[in-house]
Formats: structure tokens, C-alpha cells, sequence
């Protein structure tokens, strides 16, 4: 599904070279459930947005089903996310001005769906969030763990197979967040692979595949568990 | 997707309506100071008879002997003298022509309702009518008899028609021209043109005449020259006769040539005149000249649309190019607040060209509102000019093609002002926006 090798993401000032990626290798098969850990600045939304193609990188090679995507140009690119990819981020980003129908609607319109069916699938995606009575709804009229399932519905509308979340439930309280991680689940579950960047040991606990990658590069889960242990024990 | 962007494009006005507002007013003031200079300009540059400009030619002959000169400049005298006038009306060449002079008179009827008042006219012969397209209300043309004799007949205005005879069918009633009575022959309709293309000697854009009298009315009753008069040498003009036969210049002399051959034969026939006027001892001089002009190149010689108001033109284009740098900034500011919307669409599948038209069609929806109101602006500049100088009358008006190109130039210019920030939104990277929304 996802194949990385040796990607690199080097951000340039005039006084500061950082790499963001360093030789980074990751093969992720389809209808997986990956949650990505590591600490902050490790890489974990560079390696997402570049996953999800809104970042290009400066060497190396990307295969997003078997398409090298370093050969796209913006508009395929632009085509290739929206058929395969949804976003979920922590931030919810709704847009404020449409209700929850039309900013479901969004990614359906750029894909160029005719409105009956965009119609079917916004109906269906909000029924699945829990969120069909409130169509008409503004964003800033719901909670934020409602929000997050109007994401949600909104990655799922397209029907993608590869969902990506940028810690999904890192603005909402424990019990949202169990709600929305059993959603994903869910959806993974019909099939979606899934990757997840989290700071939530609980929530990466529940994903059947766990990545940390520290210093843009990525690290062994058992060395990396075994030190944070080591910590949490005063050691 | 445009219906899309339209809705996109009206609810991003709703809101930030003040700035929104802001930059339509910006629009509509540019477009209006620059339609309302450009109406006017269209109006006096405008084509007076389309259907047959290019056929209708003014003719004009180099009468001064070598060493004199002329104010134009191809130094040709812009009238001619009585005598060519008549000999190349009366000549058999080229097709239907025209000589005439204006004139003017006291008017009056046979009536104590209508005071005595001053009216223009035109000396003419009478394929005047039929070769500048006048049509007939009542009546028609005189005949060309009463032309040979110099018969005191009148074609008038259908506004004098309404003003002597409250608009009836007045052939065959008599009115009064200075002391003498003249007959009532025909009643044209209303003739608006706006420029005054067949004699342009006193103001371009006057109006037209009101009476029309045969031309040989001129020299059976030594009716004067209200127009003008110009020589080049010092001859002797005590009596009418003398002006009749000098080389002064003040008729006009038009000739309706259809093919480029009828043109070519017609101007071989001025130049055989020339040699010929000149074994008679005038045209002293070693180059015979001759010009032939049709009516758009007439006024463009003439100086119809003076440089004074293609200047102003183009200020009232620069005034707009300050207008629309100030819209950039606001739409720098507008497009650039909304990056992190733009992420999410980036995010979403939309691809930088689908931003970019989007920010486009907000831009071209700012132009047609700010074009719309620049129409009512313009509108109200125009009655300004109007009504501050009658001159305008006929000339500050928006006919339909500036009606409609308004919105074009509104909408064209705001496209321009944009595509700057239009292209600076969709290039930004999304990824900055995504994390900080």
C-alpha cells in the first residue's frame, strides 16, 4: 500500500539546516493499523504530510500503490489524495463558514461526484459518525469530539483506503477520545489502513502495529519501549 | 465547480463585508470616472454613418500657387472655392455629390404664435438627403428644376416641424426666411449624429441644421456664408460676384464613390480638372494636387477627437490602475488571512490550479458588482457633463457596446489585480496551516 525508501526532508534557512527525515524506510500493507509515537520534533507530521503528499521531499522514493509519487506533478498529486487519502487532524480543521453537509461535501465536490451521490454519502458518513440530525449544523455550534467525527466523516465520504490521522484525539477529553479511537477501529475494521501519529500511549497500545521515529529516522519499538520504561522507573 | 466558486466567492464576501464593500466601491469609482471619459470619447470617435463611411469621401484641391502654405497638415485648404464647387458638381463624374454651404436666417410665420427666432441652415444640393441616409417625414426633396431655378422651397426639421407646425404634415405651408417666403417641400426625421461629420468647420459636434434650401438659392439671393471663409492671396471682394470668383475657400464638396475603381476614375477625373483649371491660369504651381477622404479618415484630419481627450482617457485609466493597486492590497489581505482554509482544501484533493480559480472567480464577482456600480456612477457623471455643457449633449451618453463593456473592463482589470494574490494563496504549502489551525 505505503512503500518509503530512504526518504529524506532536509528544511533549509539561511542559517539552519534541519533533517526532518533521514534515510527513512517504512512499508505499510494494506488494512493495517499503525499507530506512529515518538517525541516532539522527531518527524512524525513531516513523515505524515509527506505520506499524505502535501509536503514534498528531497530525496529518496515514495510508492503510494504502486505509483511513484515523486514523478507526480501538483495536479496528480492533487488527484492521487483525493481518491486514496483521508485526513484527519487534530485540529479538526472544519471549515467554519459551511455546515457539517457541506464540509463533507468538500472533498466529493473536488472529486468531481455528481451531487446525488455526494448526497448518499454525506447522509451515510454522518448516520455513521452519529451526527445525521445535525446536517445543517455549523462547526462551531458542536463539541469538539462531535467535530472530530465530522472529520472523520469527511475523510471517510471519499472512501478512502488510507486514512491518515494526525493525533486524532489530542484536543478532546478521555471519553471523546476512546469514542473516536473505537470509530477508527471501526473503520478499519471495513477495511481502511490506517496510520495514526499519537502521543497517547494508551491509544498506540490499541493499534495492532506500532512505529516510534526519533530524529527522523525509524526506531526499534523494543529499544525504544525499554527506555521509556527505564525512565518512568526512575532508573 | 464555477456555480461552486460563485457560492464560495459570495459567502467570502458576506463575510468580510466592509472590505468587500471597500474594494467594489474602489471598482466602481475607477469604472465609473473611466467609463465616463470613455463613453464620451467612444461617442466622438464613433462611426456617424457605418452603413456607408467608407463610400462617402470629402473632396479637397490644392488651389494655392507654389510658395503659399496652409495651416493643415498635408498644407491642403480643407473647403473649395465656388467655382470648383460648382464646376465638379456639375460635371459628369463620380456618383452622387453634394456641394453646400451653411447659412442661417430669421425665421418667422405668417402667425403672431411663433416669435420671430434665429434658424440654422444648409445651402445644398439635393442628393444631400439620399447620400448622408436623411428620411422623410412628410414630403420630400426639391426637384431638380426647382434647383436649376432656384426655387424658393424648404425642407425642415421634423423638431422645427413641431416647434412652426405642432408636428402636422406642414407641405405646401409657407414660412419666412428673413423677408422672403419659401414653401414647405419636405419634413426630415429626427437625424442624430453625433458628430457632424459633413461640415466641421464651426464645432464638431453641433447640431444639425434646421432648414435645408436648394444651393443655388446662394447666388440667386446673394445669401451669405455662416460658416468659414478663408483665402490664401490678396484678391478684391467688394461685391458677392467677387467672392463667387475669387479663390477663397469655404464650401464643402462630398462625393459618393461605391467601388475602389469608381474612386481611382474619380480621382484621375480631379486631376484632369486640375490641368485643366490650370491652362486657364490657375493652379500655378508644378505639383497638381488632389485629395479624396472618406468620412473616418475625414475626421480623424480633422481632429474630430482632440488629443485633449485622449489624454483624459488615459488618466481616467491610470485613475483606475490606482484604484485596482489598492484592491490588490485588500486582496492580498483578504486571500492571504484564508491560507489555512486553503490548507484544508490542499489537504482535501483540491489542486493549486482549483485554488487559483476559485480566489479568480471572487475576483471577477468583485469586478462585475464593482462594474455594476461603476455603470450607475458613470451614469451620473455622464448628467453631469451634460448638463454643464449643452456641447455634450449628444455625446455624454453610454450607448449599449460601453454599457456592456463596462463589466468587461470591470471584471478583465480585477482578474489582472488578482491573479497576484490569487497565485500567492495557492502556492502557499498546506502542511504549515494543518498543524497551526
Amino acid at each position: 500500500m505505503l512503500k518509503m525508501n530512504n526518504i529524506n526532508k532536509v528544511y533549509q534557512t539561511e542559517m539552519v539546516q534541519t533533517h526532518a527525515l533521514r534515510d527513512f524506510n517504512l512499508q505499510v500493507d494494506e488494512g493495517e493499523f499503525i499507530a506512529v509515537t515518538g517525541p516532539s520534533g522527531s518527524g512524525k507530521t513531516t513523515f505524515l504530510n509527506i505520506a499524505g503528499m502535501l509536503e514534498p521531499f528531497n530525496e529518496g522514493q515514495y510508492l503510494l500503490d504502486g505509483i511513484d509519487v515523486g514523478k507526480l506533478n501538483d495536479n496528480q498529486r492533487a488527484d492521487l489524495r483525493n481518491q486514496k487519502i483521508g485526513f484527519i487532524f487534530q485540529g479538526f480543521n472544519l471549515i467554519p463558514d459551511l455546515n457539517l453537509y457541506e464540509n463533507i461535501e468538500v472533498p466529493l465536490r473536488y472529486r468531481g461526484i455528481k451531487a446525488a451521490e455526494r448526497k448518499r454519502r454525506i447522509e451515510q458518513c454522518l448516520e455513521q459518525v452519529g451526527l445525521a440530525s445535525r446536517a445543517k449544523h455549523l462547526p462551531q455550534q458542536l463539541s469538539g469530539g462531535q467535530q472530530q467525527r465530522v472529520a472523520i466523516a469527511r475523510a471517510l465520504a471519499g472512501e478512502p483506503r488510507f486514512l491518515l490521522a494526525d493525533e486524532p484525539t489530542g484536543n478532546l477529553d478521555s471519553l471523546m477520545a476512546r469514542q473516536v479511537m473505537e470509530l477508527l477501529e471501526q473503520i478499519n475494521r471495513d477495511g481502511a489502513t490506517i496510520v495514526m501519529v499519537t502521543h497517547d500511549p494508551e491509544l498506540a497500545r490499541r493499534a495492532p502495529r506500532n512505529i516510534q521515529v526519533v530524529d527522523g529516522q525509524l526506531a526499534d519499538l523494543t529499544l525504544y519501549q525499554g527506555t521509556q520504561n527505564l525512565k518512568a522507573a526512575g532508573v | 465547480m464555477f456555480l461552486h466558486y460563485l457560492d464560495l466567492s459570495w459567502r467570502s464576501f458576506k463575510r468580510t463585508p466592509l472590505v468587500s464593500f471597500l474594494m467594489v466601491l474602489a471598482i466602481a469609482i475607477g469604472i465609473g470616472v473611466t467609463m465616463t471619459s470613455l463613453s464620451v470619447y467612444h461617442m466622438m470617435s464613433a462611426d456617424p454613418i457605418p452603413e456607408k463611411s467608407s463610400q462617402l469621401y470629402s473632396v479637397q484641391l490644392q488651389i494655392m500657387d507654389d510658395g503659399s502654405t496652409w495651416w493643415t497638415k498635408d498644407n491642403l485648404p480643407l473647403q473649395l472655392t465656388y467655382q470648383d464647387a460648382v464646376n465638379l458638381n456639375k460635371a459628369d463624374a463620380g456618383g452622387k455629390r453634394v456641394t453646400m454651404v451653411r447659412t442661417g436666417f430669421s425665421v418667422y410665420l405668417d402667425s403672431d404664435k411663433i416669435k420671430p427666432f434665429i434658424g440654422q441652415a444648409r445651402l445644398t444640393t439635393p442628393d444631400f438627403f439620399d447620400m448622408f441616409n436623411l428620411s422623410f417625414l412628410y414630403g420630400g426633396v426639391w426637384s431638380e428644376q426647382q434647383e436649376a431655378n432656384a426655387a424658393p422651397v424648404v425642407v425642415i426639421s421634423k423638431e422645427l416641424n413641431d416647434k412652426l407646425f405642432a408636428g402636422e404634415n406642414s407641405i405646401g405651408k409657407i414660412i419666412y426666411l428673413d423677408d422672403a417666403s419659401y414653401e414647405v417641400v419636405g419634413v426630415i426625421d429626427d437625424w442624430d449624429i453625433t458628430t457632424k461629420y459633413y461640415d466641421l468647420n464651426n464645432g464638431s459636434f453641433n447640431k444639425t441644421e434646421q432648414l435645408f434650401l436648394p444651393f443655388s438659392l446662394m447666388k440667386a439671393r446673394q445669401l451669405e456664408n455662416w460658416g468659414n471663409t478663408n483665402g490664401w492671396k490678396h484678391e478684391k471682394t467688394n461685391t458677392f460676384n467677387d467672392k463667387l470668383n475669387s479663390e477663397l475657400v469655404w464650401l464643402q464638396f462630398w462625393v459618393e464613390l461605391k467601388t475602389p475603381e469608381e474612386k481611382q476614375a474619380y480621382q484621375d477625373f480631379l486631376m484632369a480638372y486640375m490641368q485643366e483649371q490650370q491652362k486657364l491660369g490657375r493652379f500655378n504651381r508644378k505639383q497638381l494636387e488632389a485629395k479624396l477622404r472618406d468620412v473616418n479618415e475625414w475626421m480623424q484630419y480633422n481632429n474630430v477627437v482632440s488629443e485633449d481627450n485622449e489624454i483624459l482617457v488615459g488618466l481616467s485609466f491610470m485613475f483606475l490602475a490606482v484604484c485596482l493597486a489598492n484592491i490588490l492590497g485588500l486582496l492580498l489581505a483578504k486571500f492571504l488571512r484564508r491560507a489555512s482554509e486553503v490548507g484544508v482544501r490542499r489537504a482535501l484533493g483540491a489542486s493549486k490550479r482549483q485554488i487559483f480559480y476559485q480566489h479568480i472567480v471572487e475576483v471577477a464577482m468583485l469586478g462585475f458588482l464593482g462594474g455594476i456600480l461603476g455603470i450607475i456612477l458613470a451614469q451620473v457623471g455622464l448628467l453631469g457633463v451634460r448638463q454643464s455643457y449643452s456641447y455634450y449633449k449628444s455625446l455624454a451618453t453610454m450607448d449599449l457596446s460601453m454599457l456592456l463593456s463596462a463589466p468587461v473592463i470591470a471584471i478583465s482589470t480585477c482578474v489582472i489585480a488578482g491573479l497576484y494574490p490569487a497565485w500567492l494563496v495557492c502556492k502557499t504549502n498546506p502542511a504549515i496551516y494543518l498543524k497551526s489551525q
